[in-house]
């Protein structure tokens, strides 16, 4: 599903450079729940934003899908990410100005298909995040849980076939983020593959393999040791 | 897509009520202030006879006198003498000829208590009607034949035909006008060109106001000495009497040619230098100055029909305008700017660059449309206090369908000229940057 290959972005200012990534390898198999784990400034979100296209990457080789991404342009960037990829965010970044239903539209819109098929989708998106009674409310008449299920839907409602999570607990209470973290396991289970970061221990080891990123290296010693996790150790 | 970015550039309107409000405000105003002073510069410079007003022609011949005339330049008079007016007639090239003069009469109606009518028209020909594409309500011009033969026929305007005989049809009736009895032949319809192009040099009301309401034939107008109610140009000694006023080289008719087509024009030109070469053997036309030709936005050009002032108002309008369009190219900017993160969310959702361009400028576009509905609103409040400044702008001050579409093209082709750099800072927003900050 997702293939990366001695990959590496470096952050260039006029004084300095620096290697978020570097030798960067990774491979996730279709299906797969993959947590990732890492200090701050380890390169987990770089990580995530070259996963989810939202950056380039300096040297390596990425393969979406099968689709070799680089050189591509913005167009078709763009296009494989509202095909491919669903994307659930922290501070869950729903468009405050929409109601629930244009929010969950965004992506379908891009998609370009038609009024009755996004309805459908949108409907059992929202549903299936148990909001349907909900869709004509705005972002700011909900919980923060509610909230993260509506960009969970928004994420679903394309069928995409990678879910990249970033922190999507972060911001929510134990019992709220419990509910989010069923929620996702229920999706994976359903098909959809998954790839989280995450700085919650607990959350890391409900995963099918949790990936530890070190220095802009995945670290092969904590990755071989999930059970350090389960044992409530820390990083 | 773009119905989608219409729907959202109408939401968004919403956003940020004060900003929107002083976007529109801003354009609305720069827009108004550019659309009144361009309708009325259209209005004085549009072509009031489009089909045929390149075949239609002002000859101008210099029969000045040599004292003080400098080669190359300007005929000294914009009208010609009766002798070249009564020639031109008689053997000059074209499908029409006619020369027109101003006339000022006073009409007694039929019952001495109702005292007289002061009248201003014009004498011509009854080339003049099928010339100018003059409407009838009423019966017809008189016939070349009574051209020819003095008759005392008139033609009335609407506006005098109702004011002397009401709501009855007055052909066939008469008039008391110069003292003598004038047929009435023929009723105009609405008729009222503006600028009054076919008799530009007046002395009843100017380009833009004023109205003509008699029309007698030339000749008769010569038999019965009514003189002109327009300016006259006198060089040189003339002999005494009417003859000898007829005979001078005074300038006082004005004259127009209908050719049949443009290309012919080389060919008037051709008769009028024949025609001073010819003259030059009765000693006239000493200056051996050329032969001018006209036609009808040509002849509006040389008797500056647009002032300089009102071009100049247009210039300073359109200044104006981009002022504006400066302001709101700053709200603008203020508010995509704080759009960032919705710029984000919607890139990572699938949005390309130039998705997100087209939807902010659709954006721009409809504060443009709402700018736009405002201006015509005040273009034609702004109007409105215009005509009541004089006839002349109550003559101009009119919105047309070409100046109402104008108006809304202005307005959103200045949103989005205005929006075009706010929507490409809208472009440049990294997305990853934005997502983690929200």
């Amino acid at each position: 599903m997702l293939h990366m290959k001695n990959l590496s972005k470096v952050y260039r200012t006029h004084m300095i450079e620096t290697h978020a990534l570097r030798g960067f390898d990774i491979h996730v198999k279709q299906g797969e729940f993959v947590t990732v784990t890492g200090p701050s400034g380890s390169g987990k979100t770089t990580f995530l934003n070259i996963a989810g296209l939202l950056e380039e990457f300096n040297g390596g080789d990425y393969l979406l899908d099968g689709v070799n991404v680089k050189g591509l342009d913005d167009n078709a960037r763009s296009r494989l990410r509202n095909e491919k990829l669903g994307f659930i965010f922290q501070g869950f970044n729903l468009i405050p100005d929409l109601n629930l239903f244009d929010n969950v539209d965004v992506p379908l819109r891009y998609r370009g298909f038609g009024t009755a098929e996004r309805r459908t989708r949108i409907e059992q998106a929202l549903s299936q995040v148990g909001l349907a009674s909900r869709m004509r409310h705005y972002p700011a008449e909900l919980s923060g849980g509610q909230q993260q299920r509506v960009a969970i839907a928004r994420a679903l409602a394309g069928s995409p076939k990678l879910l990249l999570a970033d922190e999507p607990t972060g911001n929510l209470d134990t019992q709220m983020a419990r509910g989010v973290m069923e929620l996702l396991e229920e999706i994976n289970a359903a098909g959809t593959t998954i790839l989280m970061v995450t700085h919650d221990p607990e959350l890391a080891v409900r995963a099918q393999r949790n990936v530890h990123i070190i220095d802009g290296q995945v670290s092969d010693l904590v990755r071989k040791m999930p059970t350090l996790f389960a044992a409530g150790a820390t990083v | 897509m773009l119905r989608y970015y219409f729907m959202l550039g109408l939401r968004n309107l919403r956003r940020n009520p004060v900003l929107t409000g002083l976007m529109v405000l801003t354009l609305t105003v720069g827009v108004a202030a550019s659309i009144s002073t361009l309708t009325i510069l259209h209005m004085m410079s549009g072509n009031p006879i489009p089909d045929k007003s390149s075949r239609l022609f002002v000859p101008l011949v210099d029969n000045g006198p040599l004292d003080g005339y400098i080669p190359g330049q300007l005929p000294h008079d914009s009208q010609l003498s009766y002798r070249d007016a009564s020639n031109f007639l008689q053997g000059g090239p074209g499908v029409r000829r006619t020369a027109v003069v101003g006339v000022t009469g006073a009409i007694e109606q039929s019952r001495a208590d109702l005292g007289t009518v002061e009248a201003d028209g014009l004498a011509t020909t009854s080339d003049y009607f099928p010339m100018f594409d003059v409407p009838f309500l009423r019966g017809a011009a008189w016939a070349p034949a009574q051209d020819k033969s003095t008759a005392n026929v008139v033609v009335l305007s609407r506006r005098m035909s109702e004011k002397i005989f009401g709501a009855q049809d007055p052909v066939g009736k008469h008039i008391r006008l110069f003292n003598n009895d004038f047929e009435v032949v023929g009723v105009l319809g609405n008729w009222n060109p503006m600028p009054r192009y076919t008799h530009l040099i007046n002395g009843n009301g100017g380009n833009f106001a004023g109205q003509d309401d008699i029309f007698i034939p030339f000749q008769t107008a010569i038999r019965l000495h009514t003189g002109t109610s327009g300016s006259m140009t006198c060089n040189g000694p003339s002999a005494p009497g009417y003859q000898g006023f007829l005979d001078s080289e005074c300038t006082w008719i004005q004259f127009w040619f209908e050719m049949k087509s443009a290309v012919e024009r080389s060919t008037l030109q051709d008769y009028l230098d024949s025609y001073t070469r010819e003259q030059r053997k009765f000693s006239r036309f000493a200056r051996q100055n050329i032969n001018h030709l006209y036609d009808v936005m040509e002849w509006m050009d040389h008797l500056h029909v647009v002032s300089d002032d009102g071009r100049v108002s247009t210039w300073l309008a359109f200044g104006f305008l981009m002022l504006c369009l400066v302001n709101t190219i700053g709200l603008l900017l203020a508010k995509f700017s704080v759009r960032a993160g919705e710029v984000g969310v919607r890139r990572a959702l699938g949005a390309s660059r130039a998705e997100i361009f087209k939807q902010f400028l659709t954006e721009a576009a409809v504060v443009g449309l709402a700018g736009g509905l405002l201006g015509l609103l005040l273009s034609t409040g702004a109007l409105w206090l215009l005509a009541r400044q004089s006839e002349r702008y109550a003559a101009l001050a009119h919105m047309d369908w070409s100046m109402l579409l104008l108006t809304f093209a202005l307005a959103v082709l200045s949103s989005i000229v205005a929006g075009l750099l706010p929507t490409w800072r809208a472009c440049q927003v990294t997305p990853a940057l934005q997502l983690k900050s929200q």
